[in-house]
């Protein structure tokens, strides 16, 4: 069993609880089972055999967003995520996919995607562009992969994404392509769902496409594709997100920025930030738009709070999710930000997502489009 | 066991929703911050006092043992159901019923999170001193319970301090007031405080008032490392005698540095025996100056390193060490056992001598974070639950220390409770007559035994 490779971890837990404060779903929730301390507590029982796998056991396990506050706030250095992760694909072996989650793995695993569209459609965002170039990205050779990623290839609140994402590159001179049909979900959803054993297909189909075009460099819009490539795919390409090389097309000089008279925060995305370390390129983005005023929420960077979209949490439990999205809409407005910018299509489509069935007044952007917007006024 | 009659006149005060008994829910009510846990027969998170009051009621009748609980972050074992029964979760009660800046108090639910507290009083420029290191976790009423203390505690006293008012459920579904509002109150006894710290064992709190203080304006943060702990304990007596209340005054023994050197957030000289972390706030022009008195102080004494914070960031970074030490000295060992005896100021350095040498004889490590402004020791036990030989010199190390801080004129506990951790060496502090008073006290509140039995007494 996988646990007792980790057991480990809960045998360095000490139970004092400090992962209580900053855990979004135990602080929702309340119940102890919902907190870190009290999965970790559970998980450990599990593997001592004092408890078997119910439903409502797989359900506790559901509720959590992956978003690892938790374990930067362990002061004992407990990796609870791994402990959680380990205990997702266990209740996988024993008692199959969470119902919820079923439908889509089984699409994910037919269509490459995690739509219910046949991957066919995957650059169908390229539909709305103007001056699409005639080989609309699509390549024999280039330097630099753009991968797009599932949300923002077939969600059309978030498709502006890659569209802003190719105008950037375009603007740059970089030479780049999409791999459209022929990109593969990155496998990250099926390490949320339990069943990471199933990516192996999907890893070797986007490198084999990616290497076929002799591409240097792989850019992702997705923080989740960005950290699944550089944790498990075996590879030496070079592999930024998309904030690293807007950052850098700044810098070099091919972009240039106008003003935009905005006051706008930023939502560190847990995949980019906490989980990949990427911290002050979106930062440095922001800062580098004339006449933008920007101001930190008050938990950023290692300290982030998730937006709720993380975990497949959405498909597991929605209230909860809209819940978890509901209070970082209180700590935007706490900043006094007209603006949420992020950089990442699922916290765009949850925090939006609230935003819009609440009818509020908040404007929810991906870095992109601050980008975007910037570059028109200059 | 509870009779499924029982159980389910509880369920309908409580409401289905919130009564718990399933094996994932009693499992995670086994344990608080300390080490053995035990199975309660079931779990429940009331909405409000009289749901509370009721559910007292039938425990009383039926004779079931009631465990307040609130988020569990005590480490010494008092909410636990040690004999059996029901734990009471304060997780509903979490609401700040009122701050009255004039009157210089706040009223809340036992569910209120010490540092949502802090942060809500700021607002009005005020501040509720309390600071356990679980503040961002634990509760108000859970403070209150356990009479926490915290870094802050040499300026500004624990939370039996800021206790104006209580209102209280008794074992029998009564409900009582105790205190109020006003700063002054000697009318009867004093039954707010003998319910401060009392570890539910007496009474279930449904309301608090505390009392606050005007935010200080400025503070000055300083770092001294000693090549020499006694210069260390000199420079502490000196701060003292020279008329400085610092707001804290925290020291980190040798065993704890080198844990922090080796866990990779700081590194310090291999001359370092012990560094003070010293805090004064108050007025600026007060504290600049008491700023420099320290500093001056520090080097007179033979600290081979100062550092005087000039910024936020700088105070931050100076306080790095002290709050990575207890995360540093948790992951080195699977088990830390935080100890917590308390001794006279002036006897500081005497405990810290005699917990080298209890380490050496019975070969285990012990780290020591003292809050050396009130002589309140945090030995670290650095241990291995699993390990049954080491376990055994871990109990006798244990014992010779609570001994020799009883001896010096010292208490088994400063701020974090006796529960089960603690119990059996009450009658090394106290006589037969005074455990037999508290007894009483015990027997006049709760006749039946039904509130946390087995913790403490």
């Amino acid at each position: 069993m996988i646990l007792n490779e980790i057991a480990n971890e809960f045998d360095q837990c000490i139970k004092c609880g400090l992962c209580l404060a900053t855990c979004p779903v135990g602080k929702t929730l309340f119940l102890e089972k919902y907190t870190p301390r009290g999965k970790v507590q559970l998980a450990k029982r599990y593997a001592a055999g004092d408890l078997e796998i119910s439903e409502h056991y797989r359900d506790i396990f559901a509720k959590c967003l992956l978003c690892g506050a938790c374990t930067v706030t362990c002061p004992s250095g407990v990796d609870q995520k791994t402990v959680f992760l380990a205990m997702r694909e266990e209740i996988v072996k024993k008692q199959g996919l969470h119902p919820n989650v079923e439908a889509a793995v089984t699409s994910l695993l037919v269509n490459h995607n995690i739509s219910d569209e046949d991957n066919s459609e995957r650059g169908d965002w390229r539909d709305d562009i103007r001056d699409l170039p005639e080989h609309m990205y699509e390549k024999e050779r280039a330097d630099v992969v753009y991968f797009v990623g599932c949300v923002a290839s077939f969600f059309p609140m978030v498709q502006s994404i890659p569209r802003n994402m190719v105008r950037i590159l375009q603007l740059a001179s970089v030479d780049f392509a999409i791999l459209a049909g022929e990109e593969w979900c990155c496998g990250f959803p099926l390490i949320g769902a339990g069943a990471p054993g199933e990516m192996k297909a999907l890893m070797d189909h986007n490198l084999e496409k990616v290497k076929a075009l002799g591409a240097r460099e792989v850019a992702f819009s997705c923080p989740s594709c960005y950290r699944t490539w550089k944790e498990h795919y075996p590879t030496d390409l070079k592999l930024s997100h998309s904030t690293q090389v807007i950052e850098r097309l700044i810098k070099e000089g091919p972009i240039s920025l106008g003003e935009l008279r905005e006051t706008v925060t930023y939502h560190d995305p847990c995949d980019l930030g906490r989980n990949a370390g990427v911290f002050d390129a979106p930062r440095e983005i922001l800062r580098s738009i004339p006449g933008l005023t920007f101001v930190e929420l008050a938990s950023n960077r290692n300290q982030s709070i998730c937006c709720g979209g993380g975990g497949n949490l959405e498909m597991a439990d929605a209230a909860l999710s809209g819940r978890i999205a509901q209070n970082k809409i209180e700590e935007v407005r706490q900043t006094g930000a007209d603006i949420v910018v992020t950089a990442c299509q699922q916290c765009v489509r949850t925090i939006k997502g609230k935003v819009r069935r609440e009818k509020l007044d908040l404007d929810v952007v991906d870095i992109t489009d601050m980008v975007v917007r910037s570059i028109s006024h200059g | 066991m509870i009779s499924d009659t029982i159980k389910n006149e509880i369920r309908g005060i409580v409401g289905d929703e919130w009564f718990l008994d399933s094996p994932e829910d009693l499992i995670t009510y086994s344990y608080d911050g300390f080490l053995p846990e035990f199975m309660p027969d079931a779990v429940i998170v009331p909405g409000d006092r009289d749901e509370i009051a009721s559910v007292m009621k039938v425990a009383n009748r039926e004779r079931i043992n009631i465990i307040p609980r609130a988020a569990g972050t005590n480490i010494c074992g008092s909410s636990v159901a040690r004999k059996g029964g029901i734990i009471l979760a304060f997780h509903r009660l979490n609401r700040i019923i009122e701050i009255d800046p004039e009157s210089r108090c706040a009223v809340v639910q036992p569910g209120v999170v010490n540092a949502e507290l802090q942060k809500a009083v700021a607002a009005y420029g005020l501040m509720y001193p309390p600071d356990p290191a679980s503040m961002f976790v634990s509760t108000i009423g859970g403070n209150v319970a356990l009479n926490a203390g915290g870094p802050r505690g040499v300026k500004y006293g624990v939370t039996r301090d800021y206790l104006l008012g209580l209102e209280v459920v008794l074992p029998s579904g009564e409900i009582i007031r105790t205190g109020g509002k006003t700063l002054k109150n000697v009318s009867g006894y004093d039954l707010t405080r003998l319910m401060c710290g009392s570890e539910g064992t007496l009474g279930i709190f449904t309301e608090i008032i505390l009392r606050l203080v005007p935010l200080s304006p400025a503070k000055a943060t300083l770092q001294a490392i000693y090549a020499d702990l006694d210069d260390a304990a000199t420079t502490v007596s000196a701060i003292i005698g020279a008329g400085i209340v610092p707001t804290t005054l925290e020291l980190i023994d040798r065993t704890v540095l080198d844990v922090i050197s080796n866990y990779g957030d700081a590194q310090f000289s291999d001359k370092a025996q012990a560094l003070l972390l010293i805090e004064v706030d108050g007025e600026d022009i007060l504290v600049e100056a008491q700023g420099k008195r320290i500093e001056a102080f520090c080097k007179e004494r033979g600290a081979f390193q100062v550092e005087r914070a000039s910024t936020p960031e700088e105070a931050d970074r100076l306080w790095q060490a002290r709050r990575t030490a207890f995360g540093a000295v948790a992951s080195l060992r699977p088990n830390c056992i935080v100890e917590d005896a308390t001794v006279p100021v002036k006897m500081l350095p005497a405990m810290i001598r005699k917990i080298v040498e209890i380490a050496e004889k019975y070969h285990i490590q012990i780290g020591v974070l003292a809050h050396a402004g009130d002589g309140n020791l945090h030995p670290l036990f650095m241990t291995d639950l699993r390990d049954k030989e080491e376990m055994e010199r871990v109990d006798k190390a244990l014992v010779e220390l609570v001994e020799a801080a009883i001896a010096m004129g010292g208490t088994l506990s400063g701020e974090h409770g006796i529960g089960i951790a603690k119990d059996r060496f009450m009658s090394m502090e106290f006589s037969q007559t005074s455990i037999d008073l508290m007894r009483g006290i015990k027997k006049v509140f709760d006749p039946n035994n039904i509130l946390n039995p087995g913790s403490f007494l």
